[in-house]
């Protein structure tokens, strides 16, 4: 009942975080994660990190998410450059 | 300096609902913004119509844009509403011959910015060779138009002999795609901030004729005999509604199945990433640079070649295949192996936390 | 090893190792949609049954709660700030996305801290936040909350209709409709609440129960762990974010602003301390209190059985209105609108048999 995607925190300001992942950059707010540290990967959902995912376990998911989810386009041809 | 107020231009004038009223001020705006920036021939006559000379079928269309903001990163509603039209003429496998352009502007836009968006769309249309030919401008009330309404509308030559579209469509038939899909709608969520991200990704907004023409070219070519381009069956462009609404119409309008394979489906990891936070499926995102076509399975290669040749299709691929299976319904193979329907996206996009 | 095979892998094992005949629930919505969009129930023996339950915040708001949210977003004054999950949901007699098209001021957020930010941003304006949600999305309420009063914002308020989970899977226990072997339990909801709230769950009703993540392969790994207990037990499948005491922090901000409440589940009736209703001393902030309005009496969907569909007695194929008069393009139950609903799930699957 609640979508939540790991990103990971570049950087931190008070209690608002900024966080990415591929390509997408938000803010988030640590309040209940106050542990939370940059280079972190979080769960966030409704813009509130929920959870600090565990290092080991969140490199497998990613990189099971890039390989079922992300197709990014071949041949060095950005999509963004489009247009 | 933001991007709607980019460009130089009498800074700080704005439309006037005297510029809509017919007299002066009205031929001088034409003069100097439209005309100005669309230079050709026949639009500076100032005639009431353009008198053209088609050879053969010609193909007529019509859009209206209405986008916000008007200015987004990779495009603007100039260039959305000239690629617009060219490339709704391109799924007719026409090329485009003379477009006509009617602005409704809202009092107060600013001129530097409706001169900046006509000679992006100035830009756009030399790009696709064709020139706008006439037009016509309207200024209503402030709050009545979102800065500013195009429609334009497109005649073009027909280069083939055969129809296209969903009737000409065969079991076995290839899917091609021009490349990734999302881009434009996730680049204007980017751009309206109403849920705060940045995300790199821009507007794939591009008039598409010089790939159509190549595809046809190719599947003319692969189609050796006397059958000449009839490899090529069906264009359509998956703008508003995306992907799954063009496979959805074309195994509903041919009454066959239609499969296509997920992994095949190029998405930018960042369109992958807003989807995900947002709860959106890519492939029923809005797209303005992007052609479905599909070909008789002999000519797949050679199209899906020549349109990697162009510009805007260096990431064209075949996605999947018209069936017998399953008629009128579309189905996506997942990376495992299974298969879910795809069904037309409904009504608003919403992103949702559930 | 691909992630392709590594699921075929499972499902094989899981096809070696499940007797006939069990029955699991997937609580979650969240679940739902990854089953569906994953075609996972290809993959599962012939012989298991997966059925939805009540996990579903849009599905389970009791109509006079939807009726509520739509009378605050027609008073004069008040922004109704709330998910995208309930834009389109079927109150008695309308819907959100109607009213906003009849003139209310209805705002979809990302996050409730949007919602805190427009009252900053238009004092003029009375913002109230539809709270829908269980425990992973009522913490974000209650920080948002603070952050409203920590910001002497006193245009803020929500109408609570957040509710928990352990709660109602005892409810269906009892209801004894349908033999539950084990339960998928709710990923996120757990992130936060930790797994000792479900022990009861094995140690009085000997159903067992495993929190799994919403990757096909956690879905997977969940269920074999099912099968593979010897006794019924709680287990954590999703342990790169589940914890065994969950999210503390979370969990003391939900006291400190929420207190237990009766709560009118659809489809299961009013199940005693199963909601969050905001503490006394928060009572400026309640947008019940603050804006009383006059209700209708709930109009429920004639021959709508969503009630049933989420208890998982029925299954949504078997409801008469399924695909027929009910569909995602036009539904009569919050099951079929909500993307996560066990009917919309279920409509994506039909008819692709061959």
């Amino acid at each position: 009942m609640c979508l939540a995607l790991p990103m990971r925190i570049t950087a931190v300001d008070g209690v608002l975080a900024t966080i990415a992942s591929a390509g997408l950059e938000q803010r988030a707010s640590l309040m209940l994660v106050p542990d939370a540290r940059v280079g972190d990967y979080v769960l966030v959902h409704a813009g509130f990190a929920i959870s600090v995912l565990d290092e080991a376990e969140a490199g497998e998911t990613l990189d099971l998410l890039r390989e079922i989810g992300a197709f990014a386009p071949d041949d060095g041809d950005e999509a963004d450059d489009a247009g | 300096m933001t991007e709607a107020n980019r460009g130089a231009g009498a800074s700080g004038e704005r439309i006037l609902l005297g510029h809509g009223s017919g007299g002066k001020l009205y031929r001088d705006l034409v003069k100097d913004v439209f005309v100005k920036a669309f230079a050709n021939p026949v639009l500076e006559r100032l005639d009431d119509a353009a008198a053209l000379a088609p050879h053969g079928r010609i193909a007529l269309t019509t859009d209206s844009h209405v986008v916000q903001p008007l200015v987004f990163p990779g495009g603007d509603i100039g260039r959305l509403s000239v690629a617009g039209t060219v490339n709704d003429l391109a799924t007719a496998a026409a090329r485009p011959l003379a477009l006509a352009a009617a602005f409704i502007i809202e009092e107060g836009l600013l001129l530097s910015d409706l001169t900046d968006l006509c000679a992006s769309a100035a830009a756009t249309a030399r790009e696709a060779g064709v020139p706008i030919v006439t037009g016509d401008t309207k200024v209503v009330e402030r709050g009545a138009a979102d800065g500013l309404f195009i429609t334009t509308t497109g005649v073009g030559e027909i280069i083939v002999a055969h129809d296209l579209g969903a009737e000409a469509v065969r079991a076995g038939d290839a899917v091609i795609l021009s490349g990734s899909i999302g881009d434009h709608a996730v680049a204007i969520l980017a751009a309206r901030g109403e849920f705060k991200f940045s995300a790199d990704v821009r507007s794939d907004c591009a008039p598409l004729w010089g790939l159509v023409e190549a595809a046809v070219s190719a599947a003319r070519a692969a189609g050796g005999s006397a059958a000449g381009a009839e490899a090529l069956h069906f264009l359509r462009d998956p703008t508003r509604g995306g992907l799954t609404t063009v496979l959805a119409e074309l195994a509903e309008e041919s009454g066959l199945g239609v499969e296509v394979e997920e992994e095949a489906i190029p998405v930018s990891p960042a369109v992958r990433s807003v989807c995900d936070l947002l709860g959106y499926d890519p492939l029923t995102l809005a797209n303005e640079g992007k052609m479905v076509m599909v070909v008789a399975l002999e000519a797949a290669d050679a199209v899906v070649a020549a349109v990697r040749t162009t510009e805007y299709g260096r990431e064209a691929r075949r996605i999947g295949f018209v069936t017998a299976a399953h008629p009128g319904r579309v189905a996506l193979r997942t990376p495992f192996g299974t298969r879910r329907v795809l069904d037309m996206p409904v009504g608003e996009l919403l992103p949702r936390i559930c | 090893m691909t992630p392709a095979d590594e699921l075929l892998r499972l499902a094989a094992d899981l096809r070696a190792e499940a007797r006939p005949g069990l029955t699991f629930m997937e609580v979650c919505g969240t679940h739902t949609m990854s089953i569906a969009r994953y075609g996972l129930r290809e993959l599962l023996p012939a012989g298991m049954r997966l059925v939805s339950g009540p996990g579903c915040p849009v599905c389970v708001t009791a109509m006079a709660d939807l009726d509520r949210v739509v009378e605050l977003a027609r008073l004069p004054g008040v922004t109704l700030a709330t998910f995208g999950d309930l834009i389109r949901v079927p109150a008695s007699r309308t819907t959100l996305a109607a009213e906003r098209a009849g003139g209310a001021d209805v705002r979809v957020v990302y996050s409730p801290r949007d919602a805190v930010q427009i009252a900053a941003d238009e004092p003029d304006r009375q913002v109230v936040f539809a709270g829908i949600g269980f425990e992973t999305t009522a913490p974000t309420i209650a920080a948002s909350l603070l952050e409203a009063r920590a910001r002497d914002l006193t245009n803020f308020s929500v109408l609570s209709m957040h509710k928990t989970m352990p709660l109602p899977l005892k409810a269906l226990l009892e209801l004894g409709e349908t033999p539950i072997s084990g339960f998928l339990l709710p990923g996120h909801v757990s992130v936060i609440t930790g797994t000792a709230c479900y022990e009861f769950l094995a140690r009085d009703y000997g159903v067992a129960g495993v929190v799994a993540g919403f990757e096909p392969h956690d879905i997977l790994r969940a269920l074999l762990r099912l099968v593979r207990q010897a006794a019924p037990a709680i287990e954590i499948e999703y342990g790169r974010a589940v914890r065994p005491e969950g999210n503390v922090v979370a969990q003391r901000l939900l006291e400190q602003v929420f207190e237990p409440s009766d709560a009118d589940w659809r489809g299961l009736g009013v199940i005693p301390g199963s909601g969050l209703a905001l503490r006394p001393e928060y009572a400026d902030a309640d947008a019940a209190l603050r804006f009383p309005v006059r209700l209708e009496p709930p109009l429920e969907p004639a021959d709508c059985r969503c009630g049933e569909v989420l208890r998982g007695v029925t299954d949504p194929a078997d409801c008469a209105l399924f695909g027929v008069r009910c569909t995602p393009e036009d539904p009569v139950g919050a099951c079929m609108v909500s993307s996560e609903g066990a009917c919309a799930a279920r409509y994506r699957y039909r008819g692709l048999d061959d």
